[in-house]
């Protein structure tokens, strides 16, 4: 029986990785991708419109500064409280072409610059496959873009300044280049003062056709501060004189006679200054073409007002809304190269006007729509897209792909008899393509594989329904109640999008509930006389405090909360920082005593508690002090440049020493010193443990400390992972496991409670499930070269350390490990003239005692444990799979589900693979040496 | 664990009954209709302005509850729930059945006691779900005295103020009744009234502390319906 509940446990947790694997493709489709560069073809209609064979319009730029400002939301540029004055003056004199540039969720800068470069439309995928993918093949360098084809005509040169994710996807493209790190958002000014100071140097440089420029100043004000934040305004002017600067230089040097600037933002940012999801804030980048030749477009419209308020699509809907990509076709045309072969952006048709010919501009249409067709070709390989006039049934189109089939169908026609016609037409009909073709491809919506999302959520309800098999439930217990409940509830809740955006308040919800039922359950058996400091109570009371840390979620996104109260922002930091030397404080008395127990004779520790004289304790301490107090001084050297705000009352000589300090090397220290300990205490406790076995005395098995160890040393890990902000919680948190220990909890209460706190602690650190509120600031630590595995590690350990931590004191919590063993020899019992009941409170004790130890080292405990959590990763998967499979045409799709899909993706594969099943083993395999 | 001293035997609790006379038997149905029937009149004004129409609703709320206790249920220690002995030496005298002027005296003390010591315990216990700590003040105090008066009232008055009843109603030993699973109802239906806090929905019913006090009514009619019938004297098992 028990191997056939081991194969099922395992196929269960085989069926969650390959159920995300084939739920994915479905859910992400795959994207024809056209290697090689772009060259000019024929356009299959010179003869019958007269043209010349390769008659390319001519370029009306030479030269281009491609001018990124990180995070610029079209009201930085356009709106009334704009500090740009000088751009405004330009639109109002007609020399700048001003746009709102839709950019598509995952709204973060290194998906824009691939989609601003390459005109294709980066999804979560995408995002994800470069993770994965080694260094080298996630760069662009070899993929068809501006950049590329820029470089590719007439051996042109290009020069890069600004943000290092441009030299990170296009190595060894540039002939000058100074990449900053966005490293410290705390930074303001250092980044965007070593763009700036190559500008005028750069300017009068020959020899480049090619300058982009990525200032990261304004994105990192809005991570620290907001868009409201007193530096946002300056810091507009600032990006404002730059753009004074170049614009002064085109026109008065003969040689930026044909220069054209463009001046964009990369994505928004939303209220909180955060971004990577699709609110409008976020999705909403300004981009404004600028040089003296807009004139020519402008002089037959009426001139634009500058600033402005905002149109009627929304707060940051300002002039004309073009999708970002639009960018790259449109280069393409105005400075003169074939379109690049994976674009899916659709010409900007105002800047068409800069070519008299009305030829001229449906070749270039036709080049964008011809290019756009390939893509779409190979997308619908089943429909016909021949250039010859053909017999089609348009009247009701029956997928998509037959709409578009008919819409270059209708070019086709319209084409063979444009002489009479007249080209505007021919425009008309082949935007018509060009747009639907460009919507089709980017929602994707009609091309989910509908069999592998139904495959996908069906192999995840296996291996629910295996798990399940396992749980073999006769008796409907408390905790067995509570649990499927829990499990119910959500998933009927991940159907709601605000319960997954608010997806904190089940969580806090159903753990407080469950200690208030825990507080029941222990008062049924005997009444706690305080019963206000009753440990159930006590949790509670901890769990409310823990609750109030960090506000997450959309809808009181920006409530007040303890980490942006007055409490670590006032009075300089002091309480702050002596919670977090209060932290480390303890993890350093933790530490010393795993520590002072190896460095023990192990004759004489084998029974006694911890097996320390105060000697040994003394040596356990200097042996550990050094860890602590590097990880220590290296959290106030990084708090110090990355949120110098909590430092202020640290005083400026230590603050002086601190700022000196290089972080890779710190960080290093750090990990690395948590190994050797981790590596000599394992070393002593395995020879600990042979001797154990060899002298075969009763009651001299191990106590299982060197689970505890491991928890302890993770702890300070997670710990260095974490935001100085919300360290002081890991002193709430240990409380919480204190409380725990107390209320000596049954197993399958321990794995529910385990579940519990793992879900909420991951919410109680101001994680959500949106994609801006992913935490990067402790990913690059000890990371000196890019290095996108460790980076990706990184990122999960930080947003899971919550998690990461309840998991471990799960396993603790289940096996007692490093608990005291209490001998109590049974005829010294008769002995004494103690009450009877005292002694049968006693014998119960040790009885209780007898069978913890014995639940240590039973694998069985711990596959039930793993049982009961693979059926809520199970379950969660096939809530959220099926959320995305039955409202795949609803409206939040993108914003909402499909984030929240990946966070399950993060829970069910790194979290469930990695740390229950992975670490989760290691540590009940040591704590049962 | 540090636990309380053993406990001398004592006689099993056993449900409480209603009084045996028509009026009784009729009245217990006709009082969660008025209930329900007092906050669904009001309930309009609460979700314009919850504080002063809460405050508005407690005084017909109270008489309401008084009204039912002395009609409907037996005083505490008046020994109509055979077997119950909780008289102590030095214990209050017994109310003797009989005229209802001896149950009001009762319904008024056991109103007293859940508007002056259950509110603030059930008002806490309020914050340490996650009612608002910082705001809304008065709006927690008010639901928690709702709550009170549903679930607290009506208990005080058929077990009086014996620590080792009340122990056993915490920990849900006592066995099923109508008071009793009026109570665990009421507390219930709060509990579940934070579910639609958080949806999207943008209706003002949705604001602190409206849909916790519907919750809390509407659990106290639907727990006093069920426990009086359906579950009578079943125990609650945890095991
Ligand atoms: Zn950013």
């Amino acid at each position: 029986m028990a191997r056939a509940d081991a194969i099922r446990l395992a196929l269960a947790n085989l069926l969650i990785p390959i159920s995300i694997l084939i739920f994915a493709t479905g859910f992400f489709p795959y994207k024809p991708f056209m290697p090689g560069l772009a060259t000019y073809e024929e356009l299959g209609w010179e003869d019958s419109m007269k043209w010349e064979k390769d008659a390319v319009p001519e370029a009306q730029f030479d030269r281009i500064v491609f001018m990124v400002v990180d995070a610029l939301r079209s009201d930085f540029v356009f709106g009334k409280e704009s500090g740009m004055e000088f751009v405004h003056s330009l639109i109002i004199q007609g020399s700048a072409l001003p746009f709102t540039a839709h950019a598509t969720s995952p709204t973060i800068t290194m998906p824009r610059v691939k989609a601003m470069t390459t005109g294709s439309i980066p999804s979560f995928l995408d995002v994800i496959l470069n993770f994965a993918e080694s260094d080298t093949s996630s760069t662009l360098a070899t993929q068809d873009t501006w950049l590329a084809q820029l470089k590719a005509k007439n051996e042109g040169k290009l020069v890069m300044y600004g943000d290092d994710t441009w030299l990170k996807l296009f190595p060894d493209f540039f002939e000058r280049a100074d990449g900053t790190s966005s490293f410290f958002v705390s930074d303001f000014t250092e980044v965007d003062n070593n763009v700036t100071r190559h500008v005028p140097e750069e300017l009068a440089n020959r020899d480049w056709n090619g300058m982009v420029m990525h200032y990261l100043g304004l994105d990192h004000i809005g991570h620290k501060a907001g868009p409201l934040s007193p530096n946002m305004v300056p810091k507009q002017r600032e990006m404002d004189d730059i753009v004074k600067q170049i614009w002064l230089a085109m026109e008065n040097d003969r040689m930026h006679a044909n220069t054209l600037l463009v001046l964009c933002g990369d994505h928004g940012m939303n209220e909180g200054g955060n971004h990577g999801g699709s609110a409008p804030g976020e999705t909403s980048p300004a981009l404004v073409f600028i040089s003296r030749k807009m004139h020519k477009i402008m002089k037959d419209w009426t001139p634009f007002q500058s600033p402005i308020e905002p149109g009627s699509g929304g707060e940051f809907d300002y002039y004309r809304t073009v999708e970002q990509n639009d960018i790259v076709p449109t280069l393409a045309g105005l400075l003169g190269f074939p379109v690049p072969r994976n674009n899916l952006g659709v010409f900007v048709p105002y800047l068409l006007n800069l070519w008299d010919d009305p030829m001229d501009r449906m070749k270039l249409l036709l080049r964008n729509a011809k290019q756009v067709k390939k893509i779409v070709e190979a997308t619908f390989p089943s429909k016909c897209f021949v250039d010859t006039e053909q017999e089609m049934d348009c009247t009701s189109p029956k997928s998509v792909g037959d709409d578009l089939a008919c819409k270059w169908q209708n070019i086709v026609q319209v084409m063979s008899i444009t002489e009479k016609a007249g080209a505007e037409a021919a425009f008309e009909v082949i935007y018509n393509f060009l747009y639907t073709a460009q919507d089709v491809m980017s929602t994707t919506a009609s091309n989910y594989n509908v069999s592998r999302l139904f495959l996908g959520t069906s192999l995840a309800f296996l291996s629910l329904a295996l798990s399940f098999r396992n749980l073999a439930i006769h008796t409907i217990s408390l905790p067995g109640l509570f649990f499927a409940l829990t499990l119910l509830l959500y998933g009927i809740l991940m159907f709601a999008s605000s319960y997954v955006e608010e997806e904190h308040h089940f969580w806090y919800w159903a753990t407080s509930a469950w200690f208030f039922t825990l507080f029941i359950s222990s008062s049924r058996k005997s009444w706690f006389r305080k019963f206000i400091f009753h440990p159930a109570i006590m949790l509670l009371f901890l769990l409310r405090i823990a609750r109030r840390w960090n506000q997450t979620g959309q809808k009181y996104a920006g409530a007040p909360d303890i980490v942006h109260s007055q409490i670590f922002k006032g009075g300089d930091g002091f309480l702050l920082w002596t919670l977090v030397g209060a932290t480390y404080m303890d993890l350093t008395n933790r530490l010393s005593r795993h520590v002072a127990r190896s460095i023990a004779d192990p004759e004489t520790a084998v029974s006694e508690e911890y097996g320390s004289t105060d000697a040994n304790r003394v040596l356990g301490l200097i042996g550990v002090l050094p860890l602590t107090s590097t990880a220590f001084i290296f959290k106030l050297a990084f708090t110090a440049r990355d949120a110098p705000e909590l430092t202020k009352g640290i005083t400026s000589g230590l603050l002086g020493f601190v700022n000196h300090i290089a972080l890779v090397p710190n960080a290093r220290l750090v990990f690395g010193g948590i190994a050797l300990s981790a590596a000599w205490l394992a070393s002593v406790e395995w020879i600990a443990s042979r001797r154990r076995k060899g002298s075969g005395k009763r009651g001299a098995e191990g106590k299982g400390d060197l689970a505890v160890a491991v928890f302890d040393l993770m702890s300070l890990f997670l710990v260095t992972q974490t935001r100085a902000q919300n360290i002081p919680l890991y002193l709430l948190f240990r409380m919480m496991v204190f409380f725990l220990s107390i209320l000596d909890l049954p197993p399958t209460q321990i794995t529910l409670t385990t579940l519990l706190l793992t879900q909420t602690s991951f919410f109680l650190l101001g994680n959500s499930n949106a994609i801006s509120s992913i935490d990067l600031s402790n990913s690059y630590n000890g990371i000196s070269d890019y290095n996108i595995s460790a980076v990706g590690t990184l990122v999960f350990l930080s947003n899971w350390a919550g998690p990461i931590y309840f998991s471990l004191a799960g396993l603790i919590l289940l096996g007692s490990h490093g608990r005291i063993l209490r001998h109590v020899a049974e005829d010294e019992l008769e002995q004494r003239d103690w009450v009877k009941e005292e002694r049968e409170h006693l014998r119960s004790l040790v009885e209780s005692e007898e069978r913890v130890r014995g639940r240590r080292r039973d694998w069985g405990v711990w596959r039930r444990h793993v049982t009961l959590l693979t059926a809520f990763v199970g379950s969660a998967l096939v809530a959220v799979m099926g959320a995305c499979l039955v409202l795949r045409t609803h409206l939040f799709i993108w914003t909402v589900f499909s984030p929240k899909f990946l966070f399950a993706v993060a829970w069910g594969v790194a979290w469930h693979w990695g740390v229950s099943l992975g670490l989760g083993a290691g540590v009940w395999w040591v704590g049962g040496w | 664990m540090s636990t309380a001293a053993p406990t001398k035997p004592r006689a099993p609790a056993t449900p409480i009954d209603i009084l045996s006379n028509d009026t009784a038997k009729l009245y217990t149905h006709i009082h969660p209709a008025l209930v329900l029937s007092l906050y669904a009149y009001q309930f309009r004004s609460i979700v314009a302005d919850p504080v002063p129409a809460l405050l508005n609703t407690l005084l017909p709320l109270a008489a309401l509850q008084i009204g039912y206790v002395a009609v409907c249920l037996p005083p505490t220690g008046s020994g109509t729930a055979a077997g119950v002995e909780k008289k102590r030496p030095g214990e209050k005298k017994k109310v003797v059945e009989g005229g209802i002027g001896g149950k009001i005296i009762p319904a008024f003390l056991s109103l007293v006691l859940s508007a002056l010591v259950a509110t603030p315990i059930l008002t806490a216990t309020l914050v340490l779900f996650g009612a608002p700590v910082t705001t809304h003040h008065f709006h927690t105090l008010l639901c928690g005295a709702h709550i009170s008066l549903l679930s607290t009232l009506p208990l005080v008055y058929v077990h009086g103020v014996d620590g080792h009843t009340w122990r056993e109603v915490v920990a849900l030993l006592l066995p099923i009744d109508e008071v009793y699973g009026g109570m665990i109802g009421t507390v219930m239906g709060a509990w579940l009234g934070a579910v639609p806090i958080p949806l999207d929905w943008d209706r003002e019913w949705q604001k602190w502390p409206v849909t916790i006090v519907t919750g809390a009514y509407i659990g106290f009619a639907v727990g006093k319906l069920v426990g009086g019938t359906l579950l009578k004297g079943k125990k609650i098992m945890f095991e």
